[in-house]
């Protein structure tokens, strides 16, 4: 229970020190490392230009940042995760008529959203190899209308594509991609592993989260 | 673009940073699982199995999925009768400010047994940390209303004895959904029936102790629905499956607990 996690600062050091070192930089993982930390850090201050930019309207301002979004996320690689096993077993148009509508259901899940991330912010405390091409980095989420304590986001990135992308998010430890798969992987599993019925509720669902809220 | 849909969910979960007492007031109010659990569980096992029509997920450790989800269907419907008007007129008349101290308070009552279940885990750092909390709340903070410990840079963390039992080596067990109190198993219904047994405030007879007890699960409930109420209301929404998406978000939320913040990252699947 003893948490190991070294305090942000201390690994934010030891990063730079890592870089900064000849002897001890570890070559090619520890350069990825340092790039999966500056492909979330940038594209944050991106982000948060964008929100913060007055001059545009309200759906300028969403649209812009749904593009820069869809410019850094893996959407196909995850919704090949969140399918399970049931990637395998279903007819290949199927899974490609299921990315669409994954597509499609998670921006209308963001979209419904939007508004309320706003006037947070996110500083980047670090990051952990998974292996050379996987790598976690580490936020803080800071409300300043809240008087709760800065929230742990943790940002998967993935650079065996050859650019960095990311691939999943955490929450306070817990992992969306992981959420959806075992929602999508129960949902097929009382349809009979028919992925045309998941499609066709996720449309359902985008237009719902499309509606205004009551 | 799950992560559009994930990072829009999760700056939305609410799921209170887990060194805040938020998550404390969250295993406060069900206390009383330990108790159903013993009263229900066979019951609940027994039903499971008689009359179970969706299939047993053995993937997700949930032999009994079928009357969880009946289960759970009951739970919303005391929350939409019974609990969310209630909640929805504490949150309209009371500030912020007053919400927030409610849960001090809570959040305080619950330190000694948080300090025990520190100890119980070897956590002696984390043990003085609760110590120097409940002294500093209880007194400057005026019986725990305000948090000045937080501000002297001695945030809060929650413990509870179902985490012990996790640090000891004991398995969570199957999945259960309790009613009234939602997601549990019995590692964990049984470590909330030993934190109220431990739970100093349980103990001290006086005359109106049943009040006193009352009115504490009553703002305690209060509390977490009051601070989970849009959490709740947006998993809903976008969920697929809101039974299966709850499921994963209690044991992901536990494990996060159990792990007191401990890099998770060489478990987590490959993509």
């Amino acid at each position: 229970m003893r948490p190991l996690k070294l305090p942000a600062l201390t690994r934010r050091a030891m990063l730079v020190s890592a870089a900064a070192l000849p002897l001890l930089q570890a070559g090619p993982a520890a350069a990825a490392g340092n790039v999966a930390e500056t492909f979330v850090d940038e594209n944050i201050h991106k982000g948060l230009s964008i929100l913060s930019d007055k001059k545009l309207t309200l759906t300028q301002r969403r649209d812009q940042f749904e593009t820069l979004l869809l410019g850094l996320v893996d959407v196909r690689r995850i919704a090949l995760f969140t399918l399970g096993q049931y990637r395998r077993s279903a007819p290949p148009e199927d899974v490609e008529a299921f990315v669409n509508a994954f597509k499609n259901y998670a921006t209308a899940a963001y979209q419904s959203y939007f508004a309320k991330y706003t006037d947070q912010t996110l500083k980047v405390t670090g990051s952990t190899k998974r292996n050379d091409t996987d790598f976690i980095v580490q936020t803080l989420l800071v409300d300043p209308n809240s008087s709760q304590q800065p929230s742990e986001v943790d940002f998967r990135v993935r650079t065996d594509t050859g650019k960095p992308v990311l691939v999943d998010v955490a929450y306070q430890g817990i992992w969306l991609s992981l959420e959806e798969r075992d929602q999508f992987v129960a949902f097929l599993g009382q349809n009979n592993g028919n992925v045309r019925t998941l499609i066709a509720h996720l449309s359902e669902l985008a237009v719902n989260l499309g509606k205004p809220t009551q | 673009m799950l992560s559009l849909s994930a990072a829009a969910r999760g700056l939305d979960l609410g799921l209170q940073n887990r060194q805040k007492p938020a998550n404390r007031g969250f295993w406060i109010v069900r206390w009383g699982q330990g108790l159903l659990l013993g009263l229900c569980g066979p019951v609940l096992c027994f039903m499971g199995a008689g009359c179970a029509t969706t299939p047993p997920s053995p993937a997700a450790n949930d032999p009994y999925e079928q009357t969880n989800r009946d289960m759970l269907k009951l739970n919303a419907e005391i929350d939409h009768h019974f609990v969310t008007p209630t909640v929805r007129r504490y949150r309209l008349v009371v500030p912020e400010g007053g919400r927030r101290g409610v849960h001090n308070v809570l959040g305080n009552l619950s330190l000694p047994t948080i300090f025990v279940n520190d100890m119980l885990q070897g956590e002696v750092s984390r043990a003085g940390k609760s110590m120097w909390r409940l002294v500093l709340n209880s007194t400057v903070g005026i019986a725990g209303i305000w948090d000045p410990a937080s501000k002297i840079g001695i945030p809060g963390h929650g413990e509870d004895f179902g985490q012990t039992l996790a640090v000891w080596g004991v398995k969570e067990g199957p999945y259960l959904v309790l009613p009234f109190f939602g997601p549990s198993n019995p590692r964990d219904a049984t470590g909330l029936g030993v934190d109220t047994a431990m739970d100093p405030t349980n103990q001290i007879h006086f005359k109106q102790h049943l009040w006193w007890a009352g009115a504490r699960e009553y703002f305690t409930l209060l509390d977490l629905k009051s601070q989970t109420y849009q959490t709740v209301q947006g998993i809903q929404r976008n969920s697929v499956d809101y039974y299966s998406s709850l499921r994963n978000f209690y044991r992901q939320f536990r494990n996060e607990q159990i792990r007191n913040g401990h890099n998770q990252a060489q478990d987590l699947p490959d993509f």
